[in-house]
């Protein structure tokens, strides 16, 4: 079997594939082209030397979601609401969360109001009819967005996450007065209640849809022009894939399907090795990021805010919960007007980039840091195709940093990349202390062209005593895609006092949302099936979702549930209160296809590792570089024991072992390494 | 994990004197020797102090029970040394939490003395004479030693759901005539002694407020981040030793100091004054509330001078608080930035004791921050002048709309609140319009209630959440538009329709823009038909009323007849201004078919303009 994996990010398309029976990977690497991503992949199939028809899965991660919405290239959409909610979506909650900032930006909506149309109707929370839909209204408005020339429409009414008989009806009077718009109903996206929230991610769906819909559709037929007859999957932002039929009817599910690719690796490398509570870390060119996985799994988000919290776009699909900081190869070192040492978040991308890319940069940035310290070679980055620009590097930090500040070049380099490292680490810790866990009982697994460079800095940090740097750290989204299982998530708001929740209720809307799980499932034999109740205390706003089983829901087993609640409330904040009242906001059903596990050929075993060249590098003292053994990975054999200080280059990254850090290489071909010190 | 800070051996009990120059008067900088760290250890601890501030305040708001925590954001964590000066406070929420901190320490350190305090203590305090604002903000604060030696107090100021008294919340109003009719007043007690609960103290508070297993969880969630501060400090004076952290600290005071100086620096030296005025105190009807400011930039150096606001009243608006002055002055200086001390260092604050907003106790503060938004937007609006390119138009101005409507649910026979807080809109701004409906610029991160979230919990019908067409002030670019919240009870109870209104003094417009609209509560009666303009507190309904809490508009900036015609077709599509004002107020003659009649509105606009010239010539 032949499986391929295709991650477009913004620089660069990245293709992975593993051919099964040959025991062989595949890589491939070609520039994004923006305005033919489609050509791109074909391209880039091209360049791997597969033949398209003999690929017999094929996963794909894309920016396109996310990018048509920041760049806001999406369709002209409309929105359809219950009456007295027209501006509901404008309005959001009102806040303001830079609190000071008297020149605050609140979210730009993505309908203008003269498209935002009022129909005669109205559930109540009961569940109860309060006006019945208006059809007529509905075919006015479908006839003034006809005129207008809408080629999206969003219906979003109150309380639709619990009776949606009305969003369906208007949805087939839209459907039937306008063929070709592309229709997004609520309740279909989000049966959630909180109608702003659950409107803006319904309108974003509909806004991005026609664009990524059709790519979706072009590249399904361009793969089969050119000879694929295997199966395509759409990488998705909870982690998992789906089929391109619900990708083009829920492309807002896409939004983040790069990122999530890697931290999937994160957590099926951990597994393989043993290791289930990882945190995996991915430091590419303008952010890093970083992502908790516990016993295997990634822990998830109900959602986020594309474009930041202060001003964005929230979309409450379920997704990895990610923290993401400003701190990339490419950030900026920086002084402030009182002389403060910065990095990031700005960031010199890919262009002009950092000014040892000789692209015509001139503001020193971390990877300019790093060259200048000897921790990347000038003259084997990317494997030698590029030469970088040392001196360049060297000036530019002297000139915007190490003069100003007194310092000498080589330890104004090291302070910016202790900043950024100690930024990175706020991040790390974020995503583990915050939610009641310990970082030290996490081993770290980097990614990314800059991650192995500065992980092990992270881990000693934080007392974090294990690294794993796995192979293809620099392709690492697209393995990850290689190794994701389908996912579907579910949700459903159902508001109730635990003490008087009708269970019985509950296992019909499980085997409900079940059922329209199933529908959607490529692999559905062996499915998994995870359902989440979100608990909190009555009077509190903030839930918690926690872990039941469908047995539980059927015995109505409420004791076994309080105290699972109370347990996760314990953990999570320290305190908990037995005698109070809980009460029950939504279930949740996540269900999981298996895609058959693939099986990586293990590495040949050797005992001694020979250093290709030793190098200056600059690690402890700024001042004094020590002579660094340089190891070239490939050559790197199963059960070679490294101890630091040392570099180990691979293609695309660099491994930078501190002094008494200890790195064996795993059978499986990772780099498993003690942090010395730690713990 | 390390031990907490609390269970560590007391050895001595120290607390260094430092040479310290009051914070309110002084302008000058440097008051402490600050030795050279290094960039690196600085800027790790200039990061990592707010960020303990801000895992507080994370881990308060989702463990709270009261929405006036975890929607409205009513709370501010913070880190303060024993000398009252401010090291870290979180980022978000409401911003008039940003001043008022310090002299809780300071007379905290007054009663108990530095040797007063142990490992484990945690004091409980609202009392007005010091605190200065309604009793419902109940600060619960512990110290923070770290090998035996108090450093510093991990403080977290919470707005309780009910604090006894006449009424629930902001119920009572302004009628509130002293603080033994606002509720329960607890005057820095130590509601644990050496980490031992002082069970009476308990007792007593659980008995005399009306929610106490709210108000008791949000006291439990408030110590939980206080300890939480606790074993991050301990990790942080860990790694970088005592004299590292206090040293850095002293210093980024100096450098925050530094930075807010630079800005004012680069206006123009000068005396700003503006003023303002609420309608009414809301018990002495009628009598204007003056608001006046008087803004001195001096070298880097700004005074704000509240002098000239009016004196303490009888009504319940009083409060003693710097937060007006301070709001404007950060928002000014650098409002992206973490706050600490040396935000306000080079902030000179003149309040005479007596004025309304330094009252003495027992002046009733039960409405404390009421006046506070006017009051910042006048500072800002006197530096209009100084700072033309950064000073937008006014504001609604105003902490409402606040929608209360309360009962007994008939069925459940369970208590109800309906609450939620309506933005209005905000002034034009120097270079695009004004945001509509966002919350006020002493309220921060705060959410309006979901409509489904209010639906689900209470018997009413929200009928509409929308923009009012007209209400924003015309100008180059408009102010933003306020709300109209339209909510119908299903059962019976009772409304709040009490707000500090300012029909006189509306929000103002900016170098030749219009005002903004006001905002009031209306109510239509079953079987009435119009909505009638109405007032009062714990207003009884029947069952079938409607009620509109009506937010108002932001003042416009600049001169309307100056905005590009296509903006104002824009606004008259978008249906955010009506044809009429278009042609009333901006000269732009637009069709029924959305067209600009470009002949008629060049006449008109020249017309209009040389009635304005004529008028000015006058």
């Amino acid at each position: 079997m032949i499986v391929v994996a295709i991650d477009i990010g913004g620089t660069f398309t990245d293709l992975i594939g593993f051919d099964d029976r040959a025991k062989r990977f595949v890589e491939a690497k070609s520039l994004t082209t923006p305005s033919h991503l489609v050509q791109g992949i074909i391209d880039c199939i091209r360049k791997s030397g597969l033949e398209a028809g003999a690929i017999d899965e094929l996963i794909h991660g894309s920016t396109i979601a996310i990018n048509t919405l920041i760049e806001r290239k999406g369709a002209k959409t409309a929105l359809i609401v219950t009456k007295g909610t027209r501006d509901v979506y404008a309005i959001g909650r009102g806040n303001r969360p830079e609190a000071y900032n008297l020149l605050f930006k609140r979210h730009l909506p993505l309908v203008p109001r003269h498209l935002t149309i009022e129909v005669d109707e109205r559930m109540l929370a009961s569940g109860e009819v309060h006006r019945e839909l208006q059809r007529s209204d509905v075919e006015a408005a479908c006839d003034t967005l006809k005129k207008e020339g809408v080629e999206a429409v969003a219906v979003c009414f109150l309380h639709s996450y619990l009776s949606p008989d009305h969003e369906r009806q208007a949805g087939a009077i839209v459907a039937n007065a306008m063929p070709d718009a592309y229709l997004s109903l609520s309740h279909n996206i989000l049966r959630e209640y909180r109608e702003f929230e659950r409107t803006s991610t319904t309108v974003v769906n509909a806004y991005i849809g026609p664009k990524v819909g059709g790519y979706v559709k072009s590249l399904n037929a361009n793969l089969a022009e050119v000879g694929f007859r295997g199966d395509l999957s759409i990488m998705r932002s909870n982690g998992g894939v789906m089929t391109p039929e619900v990708a083009q009817e829920r492309p807002a599910a896409m939004m983040e399907s790069g990122p999530v690719g890697g931290i999937i690796a994160g957590a099926r490398v951990g597994q393989a090795l043993g290791i289930g509570n990882v945190i995996s870390f991915d430091m590419g060119g303008t952010t890093a990021k970083a992502s908790l996985i516990r016993d295997g799994e990634p822990t998830m988000a109900p959602g986020y805010y594309v474009g930041g919290y202060a001003s964005g776009h929230p979309v409450m699909i379920p997704m990895i919960d990610v923290v993401e900081v400003g701190a990339g190869g490419g950030s900026i070192a920086w002084l402030d007007d009182i002389g403060a040492l910065k990095v990031g978040p700005q960031s010199a991308g890919a262009d002009p980039g950092p000014i040892c890319y000789r692209g015509g940069g001139t503001s020193p940035t971390i990877t300019d840091a790093n060259v200048v310290l000897g921790r990347l070679d000038p003259d084997n980055f990317l494997g030698g195709q590029m030469k970088l620009d040392a001196e360049g590097a060297a000036a530019g930090i002297k000139r915007v940093i190490a003069d100003p500040l007194g310092m000498t070049t080589t330890e104004a380099a090291k302070a910016i990349v202790e900043i950024a490292i100690n930024k990175m680490s706020l991040a790390v810790r974020e995503v583990s202390v915050e939610k009641g866990y310990d970082p030290r009982d996490f081993a770290l697994v980097a990614s990314g062209g800059a991650g192995p460079l500065h992980v092990l800095a992270i881990a000693r940090e934080l007392h974090i005593p294990k690294v794993i740097v796995p192979l293809f750290p620099s392709h690492f989204s697209a393995l990850g895609m290689l190794l994701a299982d389908e996912r579907h998530d579910f949700i459903r708001t159902s508001y109730h006092d635990l003490a008087s929740v009708d269970f019985g209720n509950l296992v019909e809307v499980h085997e409900e949302m079940a059922k329209e799980a199933m529908a959607g499932l490529r692999h559905a034999k062996g499915a998994e099936l995870q359902v989440h109740l979100d608990l909190r205390y009555v009077g509190q706003e903030f839930t918690l979702q926690v872990p039941v089983t469908l047995a539980q829901l059927k015995k109505g087993d409420r004791r076994a549930i309080r105290t699972q609640f109370d347990a996760l409330y314990e953990h999570r904040y320290a305190h908990h209160s037995p005698d109070e009242a809980v009460e029950m906001v939504n279930i949740r059903l996540a269900v999981v296809g298996k895609r058959p596990r693939l099986k990586f050929p293990s590495l040949k075993a050797s005992t001694k590792a020979k250093p290709e060249r030793t190098r200056k590098v600059y690690l402890a003292d700024p001042n004094k570089a020590v002579s660094c053994p340089v190891y070239k990975r490939p050559s790197l054999g199963a059960g070679i024991r490294i101890v630091g200080p040392a570099l180990i280059e691979e293609h695309g990254t660099t491994t930078v072992l501190y002094q008494g850090d200890v790195c064996k290489v795993a059978p499986s071909g990772e780099l498993i390494i003690t942090v010395k010190g730690a713990k | 994990m390390k031990k907490p800070a609390s269970k560590q051996p007391m050895k001595k009990l120290a607390v260094k004197a430092k040479a310290k120059t009051s914070v309110k008067t002084s302008g000058k900088t440097g008051k402490r020797p600050a030795a050279k760290l290094d960039a690196v250890t600085l800027e790790v601890i200039r990061n990592a102090l707010p960020a303990v501030a801000n895992e507080m305040a994370a881990d308060l708001q989702r463990t709270s029970y009261n929405m006036m925590i975890y929607e409205v954001r009513d709370f501010c964590t913070a880190l303060i040394d024993p000398q009252g000066e401010l090291i870290s406070q979180n980022v978000g929420g409401v911003s008039h939490f940003v001043a008022d901190l310090g002299v809780i320490i300071t007379d905290g350190m007054k009663r108990y003395g530095a040797k007063g305090f142990k490992p484990g203590d945690v004091i409980i305090t609202n009392h007005q004479a010091v605190a200065g604002q309604h009793l419902n903000n109940v600060v619960i604060y512990s110290p923070y030693f770290y090998k035996g030696e108090l450093l510093m107090f991990t403080m977290v100021r919470a707005h309780w759901i009910d604090i006894g008294g006449m009424s629930t919340g902001f119920g009572a109003g302004p009628q509130v005539a002293d603080p033994w009719f606002e509720g329960l007043q607890l005057d820095q007690l130590k509601i644990y002694n050496s980490g031992v609960l002082d069970d009476t103290l308990y007792r007593l508070i659980k008995d005399n407020i009306r929610f106490p297993e709210s108000s008791l969880g949000d006291m439990k969630s408030q110590m939980a981040a206080c300890r939480l501060a606790a074993r991050r400090m301990d990790e942080l004076f860990d790694k970088y030793g005592r004299e590292t952290i206090l040293r850095a600290i002293n210093t980024i005071f100096d450098e925050t100091e530094r930075k807010c100086r630079n800005v004012v620096q680069a206006l123009p030296d000068g005396v700003y004054e503006a003023s303002a005025s609420i309608d009414d105190d809301g018990v002495v009807k009628g009598e204007p509330v003056p608001i006046h400011v008087k803004v001195t930039i001096a070298g880097g150096g700004m005074t704000i001078d509240l002098s000239g606001c009016s004196l303490e009243r009888k009504a319940a608006i009083n409060s003693r608080t710097l937060a007006g002055a301070r709001v404007a002055y950060k928002a000014l200086t650098g409002p992206l930035d973490p706050v600490n001390e040396g935000s306000f260092r080079a902030l000179d604050i003149i309040i005479p004791e007596g004025s309304i907003m330094m009252a003495r106790f027992p002046a009733p503060m039960a409405g404390w921050s009421a006046i506070v938004p006017t009051v910042v937007d006048t500072i800002v609006a006197a530096l209009a002048k100084a700072m033309p390119e950064k000073v937008p138009a006014g504001h609604h101005g105003l902490l409402g709309g606040a929608v209360v409507f309360f009962g007994l649910h008939p069925k459940t026979k369970k208590r109800f609140v309906v609450q939620s807080l309506e933005g209005g809109g905000w002034g034009g701004r120097p270079f695009e319009d004004g945001e509509s409906g966002t919350v006020s610029v002493c309220q921060g991160d705060v959410r309006n209630g979901s409509i489904e979230g209010i639906e689900l919990k209470c018997p009413v019908v929200v009928e509409k959440r929308g923009f009012r067409t007209d209400s924003c002030g015309a100008g180059k670019y408009r102010g933003g538009l306020g709300i109209d919240m339209q909510v119908r009870n299903l059962v019976e109870g009772h409304w709040n329709f009490e707000q500090t209104r300012r029909t006189k003094c509306p929000p103002w417009g900016l170098w030749d823009g219009t005002p903004g609209d006001t905002g009031s509560y209306l109510l239509r009666l079953p079987k009435e038909t119009d909505f009638k303009e109405t007032a009062g507190a714990r207003l009884p309904v029947p069952v079938g009323a409607s009620a509109i809490v009506r937010t108002g508009g932001g003042g416009g900036w600049g001169n309307p007849l100056e905005r590009e015609t296509e903006k104002v077709r824009h606004d008259v599509r978008e249906e955010l201004i009506s044809s009429d004002a278009a042609r009333e107020l901006y000269g732009v003659v637009i069709g029924k078919d959305l067209t600009i009649d470009e002949a008629a509105t060049s006449k008109l606009r020249k017309e209009m303009q040389s009635k304005t010239n004529h008028t000015k010539g006058d």
